[in-house]
This record gives C-alpha cells, structure tokens and sequence, in this order.
C-alpha cells in the first residue's frame, strides 16, 4: 500500500482498487508522518463513452441513455437534458410538468442529501448514523417508487412534458412522508452539531474559504458551505423555480461541518418546497408535441444537480441524431477543492474529507483537458487512438 | 450516556423495518415497471397482433418481432397477423415501458415479476411462450379454429386506459 520515492517523500497511493473506496478513483497523498502535504486524484476509471454514445442515438433514445449518466441523479440529468432540447425545438413544456419535474427534483435531492449523508458518517466511522439516515431514506425511495414505479431511474420526464401526474392520493401520501422525514431530520441536525464525537472529527475540518471556493470553481453545496452564494435554481431558474421559489442557503464556516449543516437545511427547504408545489400543483396537460427532428442549432442548459451546477450543451443538426451531446457534471468541478484543503490534515481524516464534496464516480466519467503549457501534445485524434489501439492488441 | 442507551432500549420493541426477503415478499408498486406479459382476450386469442410498434418504440432494441399470416383454420389472433416470433431480450431491456405505450393493442404490458436471473446470454432473450399470459378460463389455446369473418378487425375498441 505504501511506496517509497527517491525524492525521500513518503506517497501513499489509495485505489483504483481499495477496500475503502466504493468504486474506482485513485488518490495519491504524499505524507509527512501522519500529516498530509500533497494530494493528487486520477479519475476517469469508469468512462463508458456515454457522450459518443449519445450521438449514435435518437433524441428520444438519449433521453434514456443520460438518465444512466448517474444512478442518484438520475432525473436532473434527464431534465436538463429536456430542457435543451425543448430549447432547440422551441416548445415549453406545460406548467403542471415543470411543476411535477420540480417536485421529483426536489424528491430526489432529498433522497441524494440523506445517501450522502450516511455515507459520510459512515467514513467518520459513525454507522449508527448512517443506518438510521438510509432507514429515513426508504421513505422517500417509496415515495419516488410510487410517482413512478422505479427506485432508481425514475424517467419521469419525456420530451415536452412528464409521464406521471401526481393525484389527491398520491399527494396525500408525499405529505405524509415528508412529515416524518422532517421529524427526522431535526433529529440529525441535532446529531451533526451537538454529538461531541461527530463535531471533534468535522469541526473546522477541511475549511476553505470563500476566495478559494471561487477560484477553484466549486459548486453546489460544498461552494455553498463557503459562503458563495451560488445556485442555479435561483440564479437562472429552470422548470417552475420562478413560481415555487427556493431559499438560498449558505454557512459562512467553509468546514465539513457546514457542509452537513448546509445539506441538511436544504432538505428542509426542499420539504417546504414539496408542499408548496403540492399546496398549489397547476392544472393542465402533462405533455406537448415535441417533432421527432429537431432544428438544427445549439442550446445549452443549466440546472442544480443535488451535487452542484450540471450543464448540458447540445447540438443538432436538423435530424433526429444528435450532433454533441456534451454534459459537465458537478463532482467533477470540486474535486480541486479537496485536492486544496485536504493538505494539512491527517491521512485519517482523507475518507471524511473526500465524501465531504459528495463524491460520485459516475459523474468522474468525463474526459478532461489540461493545459500544461509548453507544446505538450495531449489531445489525440480518432485515427491515432485507433493505430494505438491496434499496435496496444497486437 | 443515558440517552443514547434509551434510544437503544426504546428501538428493542420497535418493529424491523427490514423485509425477510425471499420469505416474504413486499407488494410492488401500482406504477412498477416489471418482466412484460403478453396478453390475452378472453376467448383465448392472443391480443399481439405483430404490428412491430413496440421494436420501434424501443430505446434499446430490445424487442424483435416477426409476424405472420392469420387464417380461420389456425387463428392466433383477431386480424390479418399475428406475432409467430416474439423475442425480447432482457439484457438490453430498460423497463421504459414504451412498447406499453405503443401497443395498439394493449398486447404487451409490463407485469409485477422481478426476479429474472440467468446464468447465459442466451437465456436472456425471452421468447414468446414465456411471455404469453397462460390460456384464461373459458378461452382455448391459439391456434384456434375460427368461423370466417367474425375477427376482421385486428386492433379492439377501447377506452381510455387509466394508468
């Protein structure tokens, strides 16, 4: 597990392929006895192609195909994903589906914010927490699964609209839910800022201050536990953000602790959202016609993952295939932040450090071009990856 | 200290929110998008009338369907055609449920079953014996023998489906 450098400095290489990681990114943080002087983080050992994937199918197909980009959230990448492509087909969709689309978001950043919430307990060492924050969490996958009938990939969105209504029943049934969730989530507010051991391993913490979130382009919460005030449901709402407005929440302590308490003032701002959507659910149809081809153009699209900022650029060209389908999702902006503050800290506190951003793998599965300066010659073309490809099998 | 073993002294009576699973079996949801059943009318017929609407649909290519030719002495359905192969493979299938949505027909409908497992490739692709519902009671197994010109028309006066 350990390598020893000629420099004399002590590197510590974590994964591709580690017992504590979950699933695949490789770390290396050079150690000075059991203080961190340097990180560094590969990524990429989950690419699946899904960009040139997406260009080999039909608009309708790739609706499918990046709601697979992530398996949590699943439903934000299909909406910006729609909203691109209501964009270039100049339709709008009608304001019960951007209603319904907003509800289901804020459903799942429920169900994303208590995951990550367990999960980063459990790297604290702190599993009781993160058995009762997944017990909690049943209750919103049972709420998703009955809207529409998935735990996992909801696709409630369609081209131009949504698949599922919600009725007086089903509504009576998310509120009841949201109730006892938000019962339970005073109960963890409680636990993160008061629970003597918890507070030791957060307090102070990985700080980063505002200057550094800006400048190393963090997003979402972890940008927002710095004091940023940045959130694309407010700064460019999207579906129905402008009639069911959204709080914005930031903490001006910039540890891992205010990343927990960011998080979990969220999901208290999504319960309010849920109802006041449910309060006051518009009328109307569900879905428009959308033309199988689509105009050609170029439309980009921003919504708030419950990781951060996710971005959509597409491109058509008239048929029904599109031309680029490039997406930038959120984990991978902040991975310069960890990389930034985990210097300093102990090697014990990387795993807690590293979930603190919310981590998620498949977002990693991006291709990213650095520019070293100089004339290094990093980018290759379709037909040299081909020849390397060939002579690397032969 | 005391508080924290009250919490564990008062979860001792709660109930387990844990499913003995396979023992027991949770209900699946009204919207649950399982394995795809192949209806039948009453009578026995099978409701597939081999359109291919659902191979279209289908964001993964899942579906292959080939149809053939009805005849009053061997009728498998109402109509012309009727699917004599109808393969899909549940390796690529998503559960969209989009083939629901093209059937026009309501043929194919996507069921309660989610335990598929396989041990090969070949396996996964599920044929249409699998997939047809079992013969309702008072209906006859297909083909059936038909007198000419009741079932002219293949796809059913409907209403509007809820759900």
């Amino acid at each position: 597990m350990e390598a020893q450098t000629t420099t004399g400095k002590f590197v510590v290489p974590i994964g591709p392929q580690h017992p504590a990681l979950k699933e695949p990114g490789h770390f290396e943080f050079t150690v000075d006895g059991e203080i961190v002087t340097g990180a560094s983080v590969r990524l990429g050992f989950v690419h699946r192609g899904i960009e040139k994937g997406a260009e080999a199918r039909n608009w309708v197909q790739n609706m499918y195909m990046v709601e697979r980009v992530c398996g949590i959230c699943s439903h934000v990448h299909a909406t910006a994903y729609a909203l691109g492509v209501e964009q270039l087909a100049g339709v709008t969709a009608p304001p019960r589906a951007q209603a319904i689309r907003e509800l289901v978001a804020e459903l799942e950043r429920v169900h994303s914010h208590m995951l990550w919430l367990g999960v980063a307990a459990h790297e604290g060492g702190f599993d009781t927490l993160f058995m009762y924050s997944w017990r909690d969490r049943e209750t919103v996958m049972d709420l998703l699964e009955a809207i529409c009938g998935n735990r996992v990939h909801y696709s409630v969105n369609l081209l131009g609209g949504v698949k599922y209504d919600i009725d007086d029943k089903l509504a009576d049934q998310l509120r009841k839910g949201v109730d006892f969730l938000e019962g339970r989530c005073e109960h963890y507010m409680k636990v993160v800022t008061t629970d003597e051991t918890f507070v030791g391993r957060t307090k102070n913490v990985g700080k980063m201050s505002k200057e550094e979130a800006y400048e190393l382009g963090s997003v979402g919460p972890t940008a927002r536990a710095s004091g940023v005030d940045r959130d694309i449901r407010i700064d460019a709402p999207y579906v129905s953000y402008e009639q069911f407005p959204v709080k914005l929440i930031t903490d001006d302590a910039g540890d891992l602790q205010a990343r927990f308490v960011v998080r979990i003032k969220e999901l208290y701002e999504s319960f309010r959202l849920i109802r006041e959507i449910l309060d006051h659910m518009p009328e109307g149809e569900l879905t428009v016609k959308v033309p199988r081809r689509i105009p050609a153009g170029e439309a980009i699209s921003r919504v708030e993952a419950p990781r951060g900022e996710l971005l959509y650029f597409l491109k058509s060209n008239g048929t029904d295939i599109p031309d680029r389908v490039k997406i930038r999702t959120p984990s991978l902006c902040n991975w310069s932040s960890v990389v930034n503050y985990a210097v300093g800290h102990k090697l014990a506190d990387m795993p807690m450090l590293l979930a603190g951003i919310d981590p998620c793998f498949s977002c990693n599965d991006r291709s990213v071009t650095i520019h070293r300066g100089g004339n290094v010659q990093n980018d290759w073309s379709w037909e040299q990856l081909r020849q390397y490809g060939i002579a690397y099998y032969r | 200290m005391f508080r924290g073993l009250w919490t564990t002294f008062k979860s001792m009576f709660e109930k387990p929110v844990t499913v003995a699973y396979p023992e027991q079996k949770r209900p699946v949801r009204e919207r649950f998008k399982g394995r795809h059943v192949l209806k039948r009318y009453d009578n026995g017929l099978e409701k597939c009338i081999g359109c291919a609407l659902c191979a279209a649909a289908c964001p993964s290519d899942a579906i292959f369907v080939e149809a053939s030719e009805n005849t009053d002495e061997q009728r498998y359905s109402p109509g012309e055609r009727y699917a004599s192969t109808y393969e899909i493979n549940m390796l690529r299938c998503i559960y969209c449920g989009f083939c629901e949505d093209a059937c026009p027909t309501e043929a194919i409908v996507l069921g309660d079953n989610y335990e598929l497992s396989f041990t090969g490739r070949n396996q996964a692709i599920y044929d249409k014996n699998m997939l047809l519902e079992p013969v309702p009671s008072g209906g006859l197994p297909t083909p059936q023998v038909t007198e000419p010109g009741r079932f002219t028309r293949s796809v059913p006066e409907m209403k509007d489906p809820v759900d």
